[in-house]
This record gives C-alpha cells, sequence and structure tokens, in this order.
C-alpha cells in the first residue's frame, strides 16, 4: 500500500508543471540528438550536466532521461530515411526500414518505428514499474563485497559483448579504470599519476572523456568522411506518414515480442539496444510467413528492432536504479549525472528519495506519450535537420563541446584533455576498440575500489570474502564465464563440426 | 592484424610506463591495508591479460582463412592529413580561448572550418559563424549564468 502511496506520489511529481516542460526539452532535444549525426546520448547527456547544476535534481535527471529514450526515437529517422543508423541500436531498422523508403513506404516506416517505439517504451516502463521495488528489496542485503562482484560481472560482461573484439573490450574496459586512477586517492590522500598537474587532482572528469571521445571523435569521422565524399544523402519523405490496415496487422506482434525482448536484454548488463534490436529481427524473421521479404522492405524487420531498441532503454534503467550499476555506455552517464548531482542510485534511494525515483520512472509514462506526438505529426519538421549541410553541422558541434566542457571548471587542462580522447576515440574507431566499456568503467571505478577496499577492510586482507557468499560465487562465476566464452565457444563448435563430419 | 600487432606493443610499453609511474608512488600504509599501489599494480597486470588475449585472438583468426589486407596507397591516406589539420587547429582555437575570448576565437574557428568543408558559401559560413557564437554567448553567459572566457571582448 505504502508502495502505491509512493508511485501516486511519483505521478504527482512527474505532472508538475516545471517539470513536465522539463520532460519535454528532454526528449525534444533527446529527437534532435537521435536525428542529427555527431552528438550521440552519452554526449549530450554528458554536455547537459553543467547546465542542471543549478535545477532541481529531479528535473535534471528526468530531463536527461528523456533524452536517453528520445535519441532512440530520432536515432530510426536517420537509419530510415539515410541507411545511417543515428544511434547504433538502430542499425537493425536501416536494413528494412530504408528499403521500405526506397519503394515509397518511407512515411509508412517512419510512422511505424514512432508507434512501435511508443507501445515498446510504455511496456518497458510498466515492467520497470513492477520490477524496480522487488529488485532493490533484495539488493539491500548486498554488502561491499556483493556491490564489488556485481559491478566486476556487469564490466566482464560490456567488455565482451561491446564490438567484435572480446580482448579489446577488455583493454577498453582496463583503460577506463587506468583513467580513474589519476588524481587523489580517497583511501590514502595519496596523489596518483597526476603528473604535478594541480587540476589533475580531482581526477579526470567522465564528462572530458565522454565528449572527447563520443562528440569530437564523432565529428572527425564525420569530417573525414565529408573530405572523401562518402557522407550519406538524406531521402525525402515519401507517402503517408500512416500504415495500411494489413501493414499495421503485421506489425502489431513484432511490436509486443520486441518490447519483450528489448526489456530482458536491457536488464541484463552488456546486451544494450544493438543485440536487443538483433534479437528482435532475427527472431520476427524466423516467425515471419514471407521472411524473403527481409532485407528487402519488411515492416515486421522495423516494428520489431524498433520495439526492442526503446524498451530496451526502460530495461536499463532496472539495474542503475535498483543497484546503481550501470549496464552500457549511456547509462554509465546517467549515473554520472546522478552522481554530480550528489545521489547515489542503489537500493536505498528508494527509501531515502521515493519522490525522485519515482518521479522519473512515471515521467517516462509521459514522455513517451510527448515524444509519439513529436515523432508523427511533428516528424516532416525533424527531418528537415537532416538536410542541414554537414560542413556546418560539425563544427557548431566542436563550439556545443567546448561550451559544455569549459562551463563546468572554466578548465583550460580539461579542453585540452578533450582533444586527447577526441584523437584517441577517432584511433579506436578505426583499430575497433569499442568506447562504451571505457566510460563504463571510468564511472564504476571509484565506486568499485571503494567497495573492494572496504571489503578488504572487512576481512581483514582476506580475498575470500569474494567467495564467500552464494551470490558473490555465483557473480564471479558469471564473470569468468563472459570472458572465457568468447574464446570457447569457437573452439566448440569447431569440435561439432568436426564431430558431424566424422558421424557422415 | 597489422594494427593489432601495433595495439599489442602500445599496450606493453603503456604497461611498462604504468608500473615504472606505479613504483614512483608514495605509500602511507596507515589504517589502509592495500595501499595506493594495489590497484594500479592489479590494472597493469590486467592489461598484459589484454595483451595476451588479443595475441590469441589473432592466433585463432591466423587459423582461419581471412581474406588478404588491402594494401591503400598514399592517395588514400590524404584524409587521416585532412583529420590531422583538424585535431591542429582546434589545437589552435583552444590555445587561443581564454586570449581572444569564447565568442571571438569561436567566429574565427567556425568560419576557417566551414570554409573548408561547406565551399562556396561564404555568406552562409560568415552568418552562421557569427551568429552563433555571438548568440550561444549571450544564451549561455546571461540566461544559463554559465562562465565563459571574456577574452579581448568589455563584456
Amino acid at each position: 500500500m505504502e508502495t502505491l502511496g509512493h508511485i501516486l506520489n511519483g505521478f504527482s511529481v512527474s505532472l508538475q508543471p516545471i517539470n513536465l516542460w522539463y520532460t519535454f526539452v528532454g526528449v525534444f532535444v533527446g529527437t534532435i540528438v537521435g536525428i542529427l549525426p555527431g552528438i550521440g546520448a552519452s554526449a549530450s547527456i554528458a554536455l547537459l550536466i553543467p547546465m542542471t547544476f543549478g535545477m532541481d535534481p529531479t528535473s535534471g535527471l528526468i530531463m536527461m532521461c528523456g533524452i536517453y529514450y528520445g535519441t532512440k526515437y530520432g536515432g530510426s529517422t536517420t537509419a530510415i530515411l539515410i541507411r545511417t543508423p543515428g544511434e547504433a541500436a538502430s542499425v537493425m531498422t536501416a536494413i528494412d526500414g530504408y528499403e521500405m523508403a526506397r519503394k515509397g513506404r518511407g512515411g509508412a516506416a517512419l510512422a511505424v518505428s514512432a508507434i512501435a517505439s511508443f507501445i515498446a517504451g510504455t511496456i518497458g516502463v510498466v515492467a520497470l514499474t513492477l520490477f524496480a521495488l522487488p529488485l532493490a528489496s533484495m539488493a539491500l542485503k548486498f554488502g561491499p563485497a556483493e556491490y564489488f562482484t556485481l559491478m566486476l560481472f556487469a564490466l566482464t560482461a560490456v567488455a565482451a559483448l561491446s564490438g567484435k573484439s572480446p580482448a579489446k573490450g577488455m583493454l577498453s574496459t582496463v583503460l577506463g579504470l587506468m583513467i580513474a586512477t589519476i588524481g587523489i586517492d580517497l583511501a590514502s590522500g595519496q596523489q596518483r599519476f597526476t603528473a604535478g598537474v594541480a587540476e589533475l587532482q580531482d581526477g579526470v572528469g567522465f564528462i572530458v572523456v565522454v565528449v572527447g571521445m563520443f562528440a569530437l571523435a564523432e565529428v572527425f569521422r564525420g569530417l573525414e568522411q565529408l573530405y572523401r565524399g562518402t557522407a550519406p544523402e538524406a531521402m525525402r519523405i515519401v507517402g503517408k506518414l500512416w500504415l495500411t490496415r494489413d501493414e499495421w496487422k503485421r506489425s502489431v506482434g513484432p511490436i509486443w515480442r520486441g518490447g519483450i525482448i528489448g526489456f530482458i536484454v536491457g536488464v541484463l548488463p552488456g546486451a544494450g539496444g544493438t543485440i536487443a534490436s538483433l534479437l528482435s529481427y532475427t527472431t520476427e524473421k524466423r516467425l515471419s510467413k514471407h521472411p524473403k521479404e527481409f532485407g528487402k522492405g519488411a515492416i515486421e524487420g522495423v516494428a520489431g528492432p524498433e520495439a526492442a531498441n526503446n524498451s530496451d532503454t526502460a530495461g536499463a534503467m532496472v539495474p542503475l536504479l535498483t543497484l546503481g550499476v550501470p549496464g552500457g555506455g549511456a547509462t554509465a552517464v546517467m549515473l554520472g549525472a546522478f552522481i554530480m548531482h550528489g545521489i547515489q542510485p542503489g537500493p536505498l534511494l528508494f527509501q531515502t528519495r521515493p519522490d525522485l525515483v519515482w518521479g522519473l520512472i512515471n515521467s517516462m509514462y509521459i514522455g513517451n506519450l510527448m515524444l509519439l506526438i513529436l515523432n508523427l505529426p511533428l516528424i516532416g519538421l525533424f527531418v528537415r535537420l537532416l538536410y542541414i549541410p554537414s560542413g556546418i553541422l560539425y563544427p557548431l558541434i566542436v563550439a556545443i563541446s567546448v561550451i559544455g566542457t569549459y562551463a563546468i571548471n572554466g578548465s583550460m587542462v580539461e579542453l585540452y584533455l578533450v582533444l586527447f580522447f577526441g584523437v584517441a576515440g577517432y584511433i579506436f574507431e578505426k583499430v575497433n576498440i569499442p568506447v562504451p566499456p571505457l566510460v563504463l568503467s571510468l564511472v564504476l571505478a571509484g565506486i568499485m575500489e571503494q567497495s573492494f577496499r572496504q571489503a578488504m577492510t572487512i576481512s581483514d586482507g582476506s580475498l575470500t570474502i569474494f567467495f564467500g557468499s552464494a551470490i558473490t560465487v555465483t557473480l564471479v562465476i558469471m564473470a569468468v564465464v563472459s570472458v572465457a566464452l568468447p574464446f570457447i565457444l569457437p573452439k566448440l563448435k569447431k569440435l561439432q563440426g568436426a564431430d558431424a563430419q566424422i558421424g557422415a | 592484424m597489422k594494427a593489432d600487432r601495433i595495439i599489442v606493443v602500445c599496450i606493453v610499453v603503456l604497461a611498462a610506463v604504468y608500473f615504472y609511474a606505479t613504483e614512483q608512488l608514495r605509500t602511507l600504509q596507515i589504517g589502509d591495508p592495500l595501499g595506493s599501489k594495489a590497484i594500479p599494480r592489479v590494472l597493469g597486470v590486467a592489461l598484459l591479460v589484454a595483451a595476451g588475449l588479443l595475441l590469441l585472438e589473432m592466433r585463432m583468426a591466423a587459423k582461419t582463412d581471412q581474406p588478404a589486407e588491402t594494401v591503400s596507397g598514399p592517395e588514400d591516406q590524404r584524409h587521416y592529413l585532412v583529420v590531422g589539420a583538424v585535431v591542429v587547429w582546434t589545437g589552435i582555437y583552444f590555445a587561443a580561448f581564454e586570449w581572444l575570448g569564447y565568442a571571438i576565437a569561436t567566429v574565427i574557428y567556425l568560419y576557417a572550418l566551414m570554409a573548408c568543408f561547406n565551399r562556396g558559401k561564404w555568406k552562409t559560413n560568415a552568418l552562421t559563424s557569427a551568429l552563433f557564437s555571438f548568440g550561444s554567448y549571450l544564451v549561455f553567459t546571461r540566461l544559463f549564468g554559465t562562465q565563459l572566457a571574456t577574452g579581448v571582448l568589455p563584456f
């Protein structure tokens, strides 16, 4: 009963005019960011954090959360009209969405994408409402050892699942942890790796890393594409922005299935929207009565993946809010935003700040509705953004990045660091090293080291504490398996293949 | 594969530098059983493990049939020079940022980049760079109270 009261109170928070305004600003900016190349969800949330310092934390977090799920709506527009996903999670939409646009059904593709996003987004938020509290109650039993092993598992899972090479994922994770060791060691008060630079005593800010590696690196890539003449061109919307009866009938099932798949995948660390949409796409292809249409403009190939990648955002909020452990790059930046507002997400937050938690969760219902309105009748206006010349857009992104970075501390060192991480992000992309594990480990490193040291103090320096409970043992095994599996699986497949050949 | 080999070498060099820097840290082991060197040492080892795993991946990939690497000519590498020039220009922008101030430094930076990548539209480029720079300066400093470098401007 008390919980129901908190949930209802959450609606009174999210329906306050000021929070409705910030929900709108968030989803509006999110849609724009999703459509425009250059700044993704992570970088835009990071850039807006300094602007929210003067705001009430609930309003600020509602706005940033709006950006997070708003980008998923916008990402599909670029996927459909220029075959380039605005967000990585829209990669599957680009296949059939673009083919639909080529056949003059671009309007229908955009419409089904918006409707699927709305329905699945709402499914995701309902599931988040239902599962958040039981999980938070369970997480109250977690001690420092459980937290450390949980974060270890999150990092190994993200490292193993990001990109094609688990080794490079692990490298990215370790580099993030190494960057986090720069600054004053909180336990001993000692300076580490600051090279005598006073600005580095507080460590390298995650905003600096995110802006450099996501926004600036994307600018370098975009300008390179412009020079090479390989920048994609946007198609015009042809056809009505609505579905035929047959298209609607074919989309209902994929939307529901995509919504469920997306939520489940979103809860798991490391998997993320890209895997959710890929799973949904393969499921729909398998279940479809006309699988040969896939890749040539099948509406199910847009409806399912779009539903999955939107529901995934609500799923990803489950571990972030209930455990304080993000499962990917964008939620890691969200965690950073929470911390910068002096709020530590986790099970205790549901007891200490139910107004904030439920206000934030309930704002997602309203935000999804706003996004449907923005992305159906107003999509024609947003699409015009795609026609802004990239030669103008990319330089402006650098200037926005400068404002966002300099506004935090007014530090020139941080500006140079942004440039350094921008170059690093550009090189990482060239050599296929994924960036999200680095951001995730950078954000988690402080809490992880703290948990590790607390656990070691409790156990008088004995590592056995990490094997002392069923939860820690399970999490350690899962962490080891997630690292080992990508190396063992190909060998097993090879052995199976050899067995089959012998059998034949 | 060639890039991966370079990555492995870079990791090993980085790990060596990191280990050396870790050993230079001073330790005060009062009330902290681990000390400030413990975590960096673990990370140094993890870095070497990552290098080992990458070597393993390279070996596994070499066993399967991989397409031969395409050798690109010097004309294919020109875009790297362009990106390098953009990086240097951005560095100059940052260096002049506090001296000239956000608004003026940004106008110059934006106009030069737009002139290169949005050629032939000098009026649009000039107008966009000036309007954006001064507009964003006023919005962020006056409306949001954000601090931005004033430089030579009196306001």
